[in-house]
């Protein structure tokens, strides 16, 4: 009876471990869902890099006229590589949930606090863009908090993720030009 | 665990007037906010070159918002070219970060001695400076700042970029969430001085956490009495543009920030930070 009784009170401790192993392992829904991000994100990478190839590579100049023509260049190129692009590309329903979601993580507890005091103190900014606008020159750019930027994937140098209020702007900064837009990221 | 034990001996306001001009020392100048095209971002390029040729400065630090507008090559010849044209031809290299009015491209400008680079640092004399882009703190970014200030075995650590931590700016404020990330990392690593940008004034910090920092952004911009009253408030200068003068020599730098029209409205004497011990083993 005794020796029953250990036996079953073993068996009952040690039940969540068994749970554990027979169950199938956890899956992050976000993970799925970041790497099809990554991989829409390369294969613009591509055709980024596909584009550039056909003109002069840009290299340190001291002729701004250079640096100027060759944006121009590589903005016109993967203008019209992409001329039917429309927002959701790549900042797809899923993917926009996701970044909701990590945007959100940011935002918690004290570091959302010192991230709002740096949003609100680094020139938000207001207008309208769209998928294959120019970033407009004389209007600055909002700062990406680290805390806000560390917690979304990472990009390719091309790329980087630019605030416009509560839009998340994924720019191509080499050819200062709008690739995809997801709106109501930052709460 | 790391100690952080930096003994502050500044003097600050001590040392008026001109910097000594120890032979061998390292002078440099400091802008921030400066390409407008404006004639008051010329009168200052006009004061820098007055005091290059007495205290013979030989490279410029840029806290960004280097051309404001349009980049296109008349722009870049009104905002950097012509307003520096005297410095330039005399040999006096700019070294420039990015604000949030530039654009990454101009990382491949020469004139800007960025190599390419959104993020870079270069040696002078005693001293190691990291040019940082502080508008795209990214991951990348700052695993880079901790390999190269970790392999430095320069005696002062200078960094410089465009958003400051700490600011008594009523229009910005200091970026909370970029002090947060950076200012552990530069304690570390025994970064000694700070030079920002973006507030369109003046500011020297008390030190802070054992570092001087120092914001100068009117070399071409200007919000006039914008600086509120604070303790943090070393020494402002919000009635006109601005530009700074810096000379190093062993463990001391002396500084000037001097207006738009010449008069010296701040200057001092830092000692140089105890840095804190290695890390053990």
């Amino acid at each position: 009876m005794n020796a029953a009784y250990r036996t079953l009170t073993r068996l009952i401790a040690a039940s969540p471990l068994l749970l554990a192993w027979a169950a199938p392992p956890p899956v992050n829904p976000d993970s799925a869902i970041t790497s099809d991000f990554t991989k829409r994100v390369s294969e613009y990478q591509s055709l980024h890099r596909n584009c550039e190839s056909k003109l002069p590579r840009l290299k340190t100049t001291g002729s701004s006229a250079v640096i100027d023509d060759h944006q121009h260049d590589l903005s016109k190129s993967i203008r019209e590589a992409r001329a039917n692009a429309k927002q959701g590309d790549i900042f797809t329903p899923p993917i926009c949930a996701a970044f909701k979601r990590l945007a959100g993580l940011a935002m918690q507890g004290e570091s959302g606090w010192r991230v709002n005091k740096s949003l609100a103190n680094s020139e938000p900014i207001k207008f309208k863009l769209k998928v294959n606008d120019a970033y407009p020159p004389g209007v600055p750019q909002q700062s990406m908090p680290p805390t806000l930027l560390q917690n979304l994937p990472p990009l390719p140098p091309e790329l980087q993720y630019r605030l416009l209020g509560s839009t998340l702007v994924l720019m191509d900064v080499k050819a200062n030009l709008v690739v995809d837009l997801a709106t109501d990221i930052v709460p | 665990m790391f100690l952080y034990s930096l003994i502050v001996t500044a003097a600050f306001g001590a040392d008026p007037g001109p910097l000594p001009l120890i032979p061998k020392s390292v002078r440099f100048a400091v802008i921030g906010d400066n390409g407008t095209g404006g004639k008051e971002q010329y009168e200052v390029a006009q004061q820098m070159e007055k005091f290059r040729q007495t205290t013979g400065f030989d490279f410029v630090l840029m806290n960004g918002d280097d051309i404001y507008g349009g980049k296109s090559p008349s722009g870049v010849k009104k905002k950097f070219e012509l307003p520096y044209a005297t410095l330039l031809a005399a040999g006096v290299k700019f070294y420039a970060t990015l604000g949030n009015h530039d654009d990454v491209n101009e990382r491949f400008y020469k004139p800007f001695n960025m190599n390419e680079r959104r993020y870079y640092s270069f040696k002078n004399g005693n001293m190691e400076f990291f040019a940082l882009d502080s508008t795209y703190m990214d991951a990348a970014q700052v695993d880079w700042l901790k390999t190269q200030l970790g392999q430095s075995s320069a005696a002062w650590k200078v960094c410089f970029f465009h958003h400051p931590f700490y600011s008594d700016g009523k229009f910005h404020g200091p970026d909370l969430d970029l002090r947060a990330q950076l200012e552990p990392i530069f304690q570390k690593f025994n970064v000694n001085v700070v030079f920002t940008g973006h507030e369109h004034f003046y500011e020297r910090l008390t030190p802070q956490n054992g570092i001087y920092y120092f914001i100068e952004g009117s070399s071409g911009e200007l919000r006039t009495h914008n600086v509120k009253q604070s303790p943090t408030v070393g020494k402002a200068f919000d009635t006109d543009r601005a530009f700074m003068v810096v000379e190093t020599a062993g463990d001391q730098m002396y500084f000037e920030a001097i207006s738009r029209t010449g008069e010296i409205v701040d200057s001092g004497k830092l000692d140089r930070q105890v840095p804190n011990p290695p890390a053990a083993k």
